[in-house]
């Protein structure tokens, strides 16, 4: 658990040090991949807590997920539908909160919380 | 080759080599577990760590944006123009509003100016009149020698009227302005001005149109006339560009008060 936090503090570091924004017109796209990455972390987290981790599946999801989000964004784009992207953040945003109320769930039962 | 030691039962290899093969699986299993555990660690941390690096960058590419025009949408843009016309409409109003207020406030301002240089000038010209102020101006002097004494205290007012008529604005006689409630008294040749005697000799000025003045007192069978003819009386009329009279002590302890409009 420590690692992880200290991994995403060192990936906000590295943000913070490169010095790279992202350019105006791939904000949607960055913006709705964050949302799927953040949602495979929390899905990956999740599926270690129920023992049923595989860390294949964890990094196909992770790339597939964000590349998906980015293609939907892509093709709303191209399409005249700009808000297809909303589509994607809902998704993603539900399943985010979905996996966060599972982890929370799993992580009381492990304290003996429950 | 030959064993020399007895050969243990096949029950005893078979137990042997399930107790291996349990062995084996547990410690496979172990390292699959560890392996499986250090891999999970290792493959969370990566993506949380692109997520962190993402989340930055996207941070830092949204703050720089604010203000981008170019970024946003033609809906959006259109949303800006209809908010920012509206707020120029407001503020277009309130222009108008702020300068009605000037424009009130000006012509408050004159008109109190105009009012008060009036009230100025009309207090400027009741202070003459009521002989509270020394007054300068063109007028006449009235110099009327009275040798045998005869004039009496009639003929001072009957020159007073007289010049009143011409348009005197402020009269002294012998350097005594005569103020609103001055008047002639005396008899016997003696005449009195608020109770002193003046005379025989009497300079009376007047401010007030110089011609005009004149033609009063000098026209035919007016009072230079009439006085000439009276035995020991000489009267000269001389118009003087600028007279100045003093100001007399205005009177006290009054009987009458002002009647207060409403």
């Amino acid at each position: 658990m420590i690692v992880l936090v200290l991994a995403f503090a060192l990936g906000i570091t590295l943000g913070l040090l490169a010095n790279l924004s992202v350019p105006a017109v791939l904000l949607t796209y960055v913006g709705v991949a964050v949302l799927a990455a953040l949602d495979s972390c929390m899905g990956g987290i999740r599926a270690s807590l129920e023992r049923t981790f595989d860390d294949k599946t964890f990094i196909f999801g992770f790339v597939s997920n964000t590349l998906m989000a980015g293609f939907i964004v892509f093709v709303g784009d191209r399409v005249g539908v700009r808000e297809l992207y909303l589509a994607a953040v809902v998704a993603f945003g539900v399943r985010l909160f979905d996996n966060l109320g599972a982890i929370r769930r799993l992580f009381f039962e492990r304290m003996g919380w429950e | 080759m030959r064993l020399k030691a007895p050969l243990p039962s096949k029950r005893t290899l078979e137990v042997i080599r399930d107790e291996s093969i349990r062995a084996l699986k547990a410690s496979e299993r172990a390292v699959e577990a560890q392996f499986h555990g250090a891999r999970l660690v290792a493959s969370l941390a990566l993506g949380l760590v692109l997520v962190g690096f993402l989340l930055v960058a996207q941070w830092k590419g949204n703050v720089s944006r604010s203000g981008d025009l170019e970024a946003q949408s033609n809906q959006e843009l259109a949303i800006i123009i209809q908010e920012m016309t509206g707020q120029n409409d407001a503020l277009r109003m309130e222009v108008l509003r702020l300068e009605d207020r000037v424009r009130d406030a000006d012509v408050q301002g004159k008109s109190t100016g105009a009012a008060l240089n009036r009230a100025a000038k009309e207090v400027g010209e009741l202070k003459v009149v009521a002989g509270l102020v020394d007054v300068v101006g063109p007028g006449i002097a009235l110099r009327i020698s009275d040798a045998d004494r005869v004039l009496l205290p009639q003929d001072f007012v009957s020159i007073v009227h007289e010049l009143r008529a011409g348009g005197a604005e402020v009269i002294a006689v012998n350097g005594r302005r005569l103020g609103p409630h001055s008047g002639f008294s005396g008899g016997d040749g003696v005449i009195k001005i608020d109770g002193m005697s003046v005379g025989p000799d009497y300079a009376v000025e007047a401010i007030g149109d110089p011609a005009t003045l004149r033609q009063a007192l000098e026209m035919p069978g007016g009072l230079k006339a009439m006085m000439s003819a009276y035995d020991g009386v000489t009267l000269s009329v001389s118009e003087i560009e600028e007279i100045k009279v003093r100001s007399v002590v205005p009177r006290t302890g009054l009987a009458g008060r002002p009647v207060r409009n409403r």
